[in-house]
């Protein structure tokens, strides 16, 4: 369809006069620009998601604290009672793969760094741990996990660290949809002042396109000099459009990376996201030269 | 009045339908919520026939070939061009029937900031002719009108009659099977006027149905065509009766 509406050559309604084409192309310069900044945040996010999904929330790890108490039996007889319920609660909880405990083994050989050969974890007020698998896929609500754990078993917590980050998932979630709804608004206010740009300019050379009428010039032939023109708009637009958005990126992910080593270094953009965001002008492009086309075929209606 | 319907009459009957290119049936025309300029006109011209169009300043004979050439809708009454209602064609059959059509408007009407060249080529371009076949033609129409010196000149730096001569290349560019010209040699010396009427009989003799509207007596008595006349809103026919072998007027028929 595309190659149907830029076809043929000629341009005879004279376009290039209109005074609207400065404002065009600086209107899809903003637009793309915005459009460009908000696509990177949220690719970033994205990528940032992804690289937590996988490493970090695959699985989780809850502690049962020891109670310091004079009577030494009947705390650690407690703290494994409430470690084996805390493993029964956690192997129920949807999304979750398998909860189990930390044998003694296991934790002398974690803790053996630290405290050297030849102690015994059973002698000491040191946590007893429970290593969750997240199923494949699933996304488990941590804060709310950790609610219903202690209301349950009173010992046992849940790594916060994870909860934060299951908070800032969700942040990042809502910034997602927000940016969707930035986008779109984008695109239709860009499509909008397009199409109004087009129908002053068609009124304005209503003279010319009158004489190409009655030479038995098709609607499709008035359509494709407007779609040809806002190609050419669109498409400088976005360029310079891209040309704002480029620095803006790296100026913004160096900011960002001075921020918090640990979190926001990984928001570095993948050669596909790239890809996309240089892609922006044909986009630009693509979408002025359908809103010109159509908003021609639409007002012609009008003429006979 | 009486005499006027009996005319229209037979105007109306002596043509068959498969004859009949133009046709119009109780046709009127206003502007706005204005008066009719033309009522009740009726006609049915045939295909490969010349008429000359007549009428005081005013009368309407603009009016009357607009509708011809599709660019006005009557306010009432049936318009027929090459058989079908204008009324019922849609806008893309519309725009196929005008590339049959050409015009030379009373205004010229040409693209100012185009050169006579690229004004000429139009009726081509907007059929896709290739562009090579369009520069062949339009360079060789452009030197039998004498303009082969303002080929590159925009159209807004020609002089009256040089425009005229570049609307009349670009009515006839394309063939068409009717022509209708609008004070075609106006704006000329009578040299170019009569060079420009033979190649309308020539266009006439090899088919194109022609219309000319004009004020020019002489032109009329020179060439022995019928004549529709506008008067009071209506239209009357006359045919030219010719003694000695000079055409003397036109004869209501
Ligand atoms: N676009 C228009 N709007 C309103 N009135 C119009 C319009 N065009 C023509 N008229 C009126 O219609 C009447 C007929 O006009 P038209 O141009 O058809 O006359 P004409 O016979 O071609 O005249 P002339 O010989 O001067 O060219 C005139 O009274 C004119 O004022
Ligand atoms: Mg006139």
């Amino acid at each position: 369809m595309s190659k149907d509406i830029i076809s043929s050559r000629k341009q005879e309604v004279p376009l290039q006069d209109d005074s609207s084409n400065v404002f065009l192309q600086v209107m899809v310069c903003i637009a793309v620009f915005l459009f460009g900044v908000t696509l990177a945040g949220t690719l970033s996010v994205n990528a940032m998601i992804k690289t937590w999904n996988d490493s970090i929330l695959g699985a989780l790890t809850v502690q049962i604290m020891p109670v310091v108490e004079n009577n030494k039996e009947a705390m650690t007889a407690e703290v494994l009672r409430q470690q084996s319920k805390a493993v029964e609660f956690l192997n129920e909880w949807p999304g979750v793969e398998k909860a189990t405990p930390l044998s003694d083994k296991q934790l002398n050989r974690l803790l053996q760094p630290w405290l050297g050969d030849g102690v015994d974890v059973s002698d000491l007020p040191a946590p007893r741990l429970i290593d969750v698998k997240v199923k494949k896929g699933m996304h488990i609500n941590f804060s709310k996990l950790a609610e219903s754990l202690v209301k349950e078993i009173p010992l046992a917590s849940v790594d916060d660290h994870k909860i934060w980050l299951d908070k800032l998932i969700k942040f990042a979630d809502s910034l997602r949809l927000l940016a969707m709804v930035v986008l779109i608004l984008v695109v239709a206010v860009t499509s909008g002042a397009i199409f109004y740009c087009t129908q002053t300019s068609l009124g304005l050379h209503h003279h010319v396109i009158e004489i190409l009428h009655l030479m038995g010039a098709k609607d499709t032939y008035v359509a494709q000099q407007y779609a040809r023109k806002a190609c050419f708009l669109g498409f400088m637009g976005g360029i310079y459009g891209l040309i704002l958005v480029i620095p803006t990126i790296f100026v913004i992910s160096g900011l960002a990376s001075q921020i918090e080593g640990g979190i926001v270094s990984e928001t570095t953009l993948s050669m596909m996201d790239w890809l996309i965001i240089f892609s922006l002008p044909l986009f630009s492009c693509f979408i002025s030269m359908i809103t010109a086309y159509y908003t021609v075929k639409h007002t012609l209606i009008k003429f006979m | 009045m009486l005499f006027k319907t009996e005319g229209e009459r037979i105007l109306i009957k002596s043509v068959s339908d498969m004859d009949m290119i133009i046709g119009m049936q109780n046709v009127g025309i206003r502007y706005g919520q204005g008066a009719e300029i033309l009522s009740d006109i009726n006609m049915a011209l045939k295909r490969g026939s010349f008429h000359f169009l007549t009428g005081k300043s005013g009368a309407g004979k603009t009016s009357l070939l607009s509708m011809m050439y599709l660019s006005q809708k009557a306010s009432r009454g049936i318009v027929k061009i090459f058989g079908r209602n204008v009324t019922y064609t849609d806008r893309d059959s519309l725009a196929l029937l005008r590339r049959k059509i050409g015009v030379v408007f009373q205004d010229f009407r040409l693209l100012d900031h185009m050169s006579a060249f690229d004004n000429v080529a139009l009726p081509l371009r907007v059929c896709g002719m290739d562009e090579r076949e369009v520069r062949k033609r339009v360079t060789e129409l452009l030197q039998w009108v004498e303009l082969d010196k303002k080929i590159k000149e925009p159209a807004s730096t020609l002089s009256g009659g040089e425009k005229q001569r570049v609307a009349i290349a670009r009515a006839v560019i394309n063939r068409p099977e009717i022509l209708l010209a609008d004070e075609p040699t106006g704006n000329v010396d009578s040299d170019i006027a009569y060079k420009l009427m033979k190649l309308f009989v020539e266009l006439n003799k090899l088919g194109t149905t022609v219309v000319i509207a004009t004020h020019s007596e002489k032109l009329i008595t020179d060439f022995p065509f019928p004549r529709l006349h506008l008067q009071n809103r209506g239209l009357k026919i006359y045919r030219p009766i010719i003694e000695d072998n000079t055409v003397k007027g036109g004869i209501h028929e």
